[in-house]
């Protein structure tokens, strides 16, 4: 009987799912007070079927027909989420009423009448026409300038033409001295030796081409890309375990730069050097990229930690290659930015089938080279499992082996089988077991199949085993557990709609990364050669035309000179996306080459120097002091690449760690004379000294370095080991090099480390307090030097 | 705009000029051009300067500050609740009594077991919240989102926060000190007390007792404090030789301040380690004549002696390393809360002793309490152990603004999870960023695109906690 009326009623319910006479009226009584013809709250309408497909501000569709599961209008009138229920007053919808709207969407949400209109959360968005979503064309005309004299490359044309409406002059040109160490320190993060010094004619050209070339600019240069791809060689979080081999991104990225491999190749490798038809050893280790974020070994929620990891690998991409804040758009639509959930969810599908390791912890390097090579060595290892696993087999079961019997059979078990007393034995007799396999025929054949295929290379890096992906879906404020509607792979529509990026499957993996990297590295993309023209403008000047290197977004900094950077992103890209080339036509102009001369009244009106009217003042990065410390006391140790070296912490410091007895490696000084690039980045425990010179955060990609002077930085660089080794390494140097003489050594103490002579002021002031004081001491007093610590 | 510093070098003297001005203005002279210079609150403050009692490894609420007769009757019985798994996917276990006896305490009658004799006795000052939740049951992410306000890494502390908001007034000790446990630091180490995107200069400092509170302190072996000012002195000459060149650098003079702070720290955080000036009364007081609380002791009286120096934020964590030498009591939390109850009650005590005699009371907020809770079960059967609980457990403030005596919200019957005037972990903070004249929804740092904040979206004032 109860099942007939159950049935009865279903079935009535079926039939009866019409909107006028069942649907229409729920809505009108229960929705339309606040989504109706009166009230649009949220911009959502649900008396208009065109509005009500698409959704209100949240950009996700408030019905999609055919799948009442995935339409918000039930998850919100059902109480399926306990913390949104619609309506927020008032009694809830009944189960009959929710069944109804239900049965009408699974139907397909038939809406007779409905007239087809502009959905009102679709209104035309001024946001778009910001600048930065503006396709790059042809490069823009260089202005008229007065002087004509003063432009030596068009660089100068558009500083000088803003300078000349304000009837502003550049300063003069800097003095050679000044532009010889700044010239060094910018592109090799080394201040010039006294050799170089004395060698220099004049030529700044070909010095600039000179060092260009030279593996230290490529050093220092690396740098500055680890701090925008969130390099850290930890993963954090409770054990902070140090990610395996993950220095040889660092080592690419250097090796990359040495090369001058074009920017749009750089990018493509890093998102998809496994997807590319030549992928090999090298373009492999570049997808580290993906993998260098932090994640928690033990995250409070999996499923939310599945999204986490991506989203760290979208917001890397979408900041680091185009200057979107796209992460913000995970719960709702960008509060600020023309950027949609559906953007964000469009980019998470294109990294969904990176998998996730699945031993977290152990699974973590793999082997690298052409994939030929690769399944070669797969291929091998599985052979060799199979032949050591039947020969391990044989061997218990021979009764050969010295062991109980009882323990040869406990080995034979499948470990889910033992019980505890199996479980001992095992325990005791591995090692044992352990020793005679080894001296099983087996291990020769084993090394013959070693011999015969290469060992590969090992990296740090994701991996997409399968064409196709997981279905990527909308999460409703961002909760894993929330499904909304699927959504294709794409890019941020307000910058690809002009042109998308094209997805086709690669002959291992979707395709997807490939085809967002080839999106991201083409001309058609208004923003990637943008941002990187203005990053390095900004890491050769301190600050970029656009100050939020990040964020070229509607919130962003708007460019001071907006003519300037489209010429720079069309002349880079019409170059070969040659990073060197962008350097040398930046060194070669008048705007690099001027002095940091104040003028009290262009200061008062431009304080921040926006319109470059002289050269910009700024500290060096922790790095950079740090190496020009080495490299003045003579014992800065030039290996190039490898894994990364401890420098010294001192113990003080180590006891906020949890583990203060493990978590650092002893200290070799010859290992920490290394350039900083190489010091280990452990996500838990900054290196004291690097971090009071501001050195930049890990957890997400860092726009900029800061500056900061506060006491406990002058404490290290004053008293710490550190400045006081390089100290008294300079004072022995000087000894040597320069003899007994303090006027002498004076003198080239100073040439050393600030490239000048000392004025007579400077020298009588040395040469009176080393009356008491040491040269060791005063050494220390010329590293810390406000000079010695900034740009000339 | 003319700064102090425009003022000062102006009129000619540099740092001799500094000479004519008093020490305190000579602080505030040094730090015109500070990013740590003292900075207004939103509206006027009840306190301000705050310290976090971190009790690191997560105490248990049964034992502590909530009571929980139900527990007690069905004590030994599998647990029936809702809850599968604990953390790691361990067994939620049997239901386990408190070994500790609640009395109710003051005039409020505040209950509060065994394990705080000594804190107790300060019940009416303390307002106990007893309906804590967070989201994470792993300690990393649990003490992250304790000090940060995230589960992730890389977001400014508490700490950081305040010194943001507040800067500090006094620029010869650090602004915001961190006081770790001898065993160890907390489980993501510098992670909890980083400026994470904000500058480093708002990070906490690692203070140590002893003759070298802070890293490098003392001039290197061999260097007399006076080849030592001899050398600072060159120094300040040549750069202002430099500085007169490039003389609109604001940032070189704030470089050149920065060392004679420190010259400055180098006797003040010296002064302030040194206890021998204290009684053999205070010490006594403190425990630091007992080997099981001198080093808490000793942090809570140099507590005491920061922030008479005007310090801003002081974090101090009981517990370091992992498991047991923390109050992560999962093999027998019975001995182990002894143990660290028993390291902190008496210095704490004390602290708040001094503080009332001090009048500091009135302008100092503290907190107590680690990054979740514990279950009311144990993890076996005879095996005392608890297990995380983030569901519910329990924190206590007292000091200025903060209406002491009473305890707000509650768990269910047998503890396990916060049901009434839920207080998640962004309520606290929002809580006490009030409590120091500030608008959590107000204090913001641009990062990534939009205003970051402590509470991130979340965030409400627990009005029963204030005055």
């Amino acid at each position: 009987m109860v099942w007939l009326i159950w049935i009865l009623l279903g079935a009535a319910g079926s039939a009866a799912a019409d909107f006028a006479t069942d649907v229409r009226p729920i809505l009108a009584r229960r929705c339309w007070g606040c989504h109706g013809p009166a009230l649009h709250k949220s911009d959502l309408r649900l008396d208009r079927r065109a509005d009500a497909l698409h959704g209100g501000e949240s950009g996700i569709p408030a019905i999609v027909p055919g799948n009442s599961k995935v339409s918000l209008l039930i998850r919100y009138v059902s109480g399926a989420d306990p913390k949104l229920v619609m309506p927020p007053a008032g009694p809830r919808l009944t189960p009959a009423e929710v069944e109804t709207l239900r049965q009408w969407i699974d139907a397909g949400a038939k809406w007779p009448g409905a007239e087809p209109n502009a959905p009102l959360a679709a209104k035309p968005d001024p946001r778009l026409s910001h600048w930065a979503f503006q396709p790059l064309r042809a490069a823009p005309a260089l202005p008229p300038v007065r002087d004509t004299r003063w432009v030596r490359n068009p660089i100068d044309a558009f500083i000088l033409a803003r300078l000349e409406t304000k009837g502003w002059r550049p300063a003069p040109p800097a003095a050679p001295p000044d532009l010889l160490r700044r010239i060094y320190v910018d592109l090799t993060g080394l201040p010039p030796s006294l050799a170089e010094q004395d060698r220099f004619r004049g030529d700044w050209d070909s010095l600039a081409q000179e060092l260009l070339q030279q593996p230290a600019h490529a050093e220092r240069w690396a740098r500055h890309w680890l701090d925008v791809v969130r390099y850290g060689d930890t993963n954090g979080y409770e054990r902070d375990d140090v990610k395996p081999k993950v220095w040889k991104y660092r080592d690419y990225v250097i090796r990359s730069l040495q090369a001058d491999k074009p920017f749009n190749q750089f990018v493509i490798e890093q998102l998809a050097g496994d997807e590319l038809p030549n992928a090999n050893a090298e373009t492999l280790l570049a997808t580290g990229f993906l993998r260098l974020g932090p994640w928690d070994d033990e995250p409070a929620d999996p499923a939310e930690d599945r999204f986490d990891q991506l989203d760290d690998i979208l917001n890397a991409t979408a900041q680091g290659f185009l200057g979107l804040t796209l992460a913000c758009a995970r719960c709702h639509n960008h509060k600020f930015e023309p950027l949609t959930t559906k953007d964000y969810y469009g980019m998470i599908a294109v990294f969904n089938g990176l998998e996730r390791p699945r031993k977290g912890r152990t699974e973590l390097d793999r082997p690298i080279g052409t994939w030929p090579e690769i399944d070669r060595d797969n291929a091998r290892e599985e052979q060799i499992n199979k032949l050591r696993e039947a020969a391990r087999t044989a061997w218990l079961r021979s009764g050969k082996s010295v062991m109980p019997p009882a323990a040869a059979a406990a080995f034979l078990q499948p470990a889910k089988d033992r019980d505890e007393a199996a479980k001992k034995l095992v325990k005791d007799f591995t090692r044992k077991l352990d020793e005679e396999l080894a001296a099983l025929p087996v291990e020769e054949e084993v090394k013959r199949l070693r011999r015969e295929t290469p060992e590969l290379e090992r990296a740090y890096f994701l991996e997409e085993r399968s064409k196709q992906p997981p279905a990527t879906h909308i999460l409703i404020r961002g909760k894993a557990t929330s499904p909304g509607p699927e959504v294709p792979p794409s890019a941020p529509l307000v910058v690809a709609a002009h042109a998308p990026p094209v997805f086709t499957p690669a002959p291992r993996s979707s395709g997807r990364r490939l085809g967002l990297a080839r999106w991201i590295a083409s001309r058609e993309n208004p923003l990637t050669a943008r941002v990187i023209v203005n990053r390095v403008w900004q890491w050769h000047f301190g600050e970029g035309l656009v100050r939020t290197a990040n964020d070229f977004g509607v919130m962003g900094d708007k460019p001071s000179h907006p003519e300037l950077l489209d010429w720079l992103a069309v002349w880079f890209m019409d170059n070969g996306w040659s990073l060197r080339k962008l350097h040398a036509l930046i060194l070669s102009s008048n705007t690099y080459r001027m002095a940091k001369t104040g003028n009290q009244a262009y200061a008062a009106e431009d304080p921040e120097n926006r319109l470059w009217w002289r050269a910009p003042y700024r500290r060096l990065e922790a790095e950079a002091i740090l190496d020009s410390a080495l490299a003045v006391s003579g014992k800065l140790n030039r290996t190039l690449y490898g894994e990364f070296v401890y420098p010294e912490v001192p113990r003080e410091a180590l006891e906020g760690s949890s583990d203060p007895d493990k978590v650092w490696k002893s200290f070799s000084e010859e290992q920490a004379s290394r350039r900083a690039v190489y010091y280990i980045v452990k996500r838990s425990l900054l290196v004291p000294l690097m971090e009071v010179l501001d050195v930049c955060d890990t957890a997400r990609p860092a726009a900029r370095r800061q500056t900061t002077s506060v006491a406990p930085q002058a404490l290290q660089l004053f008293n710490g080991g550190f400045m006081n080794r390089q100290a008294r390494h300079l004072a022995e140097r000087l000894r040597r090099e320069a003899g007994a003489e303090p006027a002498a050594q004076i003198e080239m103490a100073y040439r050393l480390a600030l490239a000048r002579p000392p004025k007579p002021t400077e020298r009588d002031a040395m040469i009176s307090f080393l009356r008491t004081g040491t040269l060791e001491e005063l050494c220390r007093v010329i590293l810390n030097l406000n000079e010695f610590a900034y740009t000339n | 705009m003319k700064t102090r510093r425009d003022f000062l070098w102006q009129t000619g003297g540099g740092f001799a000029g500094i000479a004519l001005l008093d020490l305190l203005q000579r602080d505030q002279a040094l730090a015109a051009d500070s990013i740590l210079a003292p900075k207004r609150p939103h509206f006027p403050a009840k306190a301000k300067r705050a310290v976090f009692l971190f009790m690191n490894g997560a105490p248990s609420q049964v034992d502590t500050f909530d009571p929980k007769p139900e527990l007690t009757r069905r004590n030994g019985e599998p647990y029936k609740g809702p809850l599968a798994v604990g953390s790691n996917g361990r067994p939620v276990g049997y239901l386990m009594q408190s070994p500790f006896a609640f009395a109710p305490r003051g005039k409020s009658g505040l209950p509060i077991s065994d394990l705080f004799p000594h804190t107790a006795k300060f019940a009416d000052d303390l307002c106990v919240i007893r309906s804590m939740y967070t989201d994470t049951a792993a300690h990393a992410s649990g003490c992250l989102q304790m000090n940060t306000g995230s589960i992730f890494l890389g977001k400014p502390s508490m700490g950081s926060w305040v010194t943001y908001g507040l800067g500090t007034d006094n620029q010869s000790l650090p602004a915001f000190v961190v006081m770790t446990d001898p065993r160890g630091g907390p489980i993501g180490s510098a992670s909890n007390w980083t400026a994470g995107y904000m500058p480093a200069a708002y990070q906490g400092t690692l203070f140590r007792s002893g003759k070298a509170p802070l890293l490098n302190l003392q001039p290197p072996a061999g260097v007399t404090d006076q080849t030592q000012r001899q050398s600072l002195d060159l120094l300040k000459q040549l750069n202002e030789q430099h500085l007169a060149e490039h003389a609109a650098e604001s940032e070189l003079s704030a470089r050149i301040a920065s060392y004679e702070l420190a010259y400055r720290m180098q006797m003040e955080a010296a002064a302030v380690v040194d206890l021998s000036r204290e009684s053999a009364a205070t010490r006594a007081r403190y425990g630091l004549d007992d080997p099981l609380t001198a080093d808490f002791g000793r942090k809570c009286l140099m507590t005491r002696r920061l922030l008479e120096k005007g310090v801003r934020f002081i974090q101090l964590y009981s517990g370091g390393g992992h498991i047991e030498d923390t109050w992560d009591g999962h093999n027998d939390c019975i001995n182990n809360h002894r143990l660290h109850a028993g390291e902190t009650d008496r210095p704490i005590a004390a602290l708040i002793e001094d503080l009332k005699a001090t009048g500091l009371w009135d302008e100092t907020l503290l907190l107590w309490g680690g990054e979740f809770g514990r279950t009311p079960t144990s993890e076996g059967v005879g095996k005392p152990g608890r297990d995380h609980d983030w569901h519910g457990f329990s924190m206590w403030l007292a000091g200025a603004g903060v209406k002491g005596g009473q305890a707000i919200g509650a768990t269910d019957e047998l503890g396990f999870a916060a049901v009434e005037d839920r207080v998640h972990v962004s309520d606290l903070h929002a809580t006490l960023l009030h409590l120091l004249g500030m608008d959590h929804t107000k204090l913001t740092y641009f990062y990534q695109g939009f205003n970051q904040r402590l509470t991130g979206v979340r965030g409400e004032i627990v009005g029963k906690a204030l005055v």
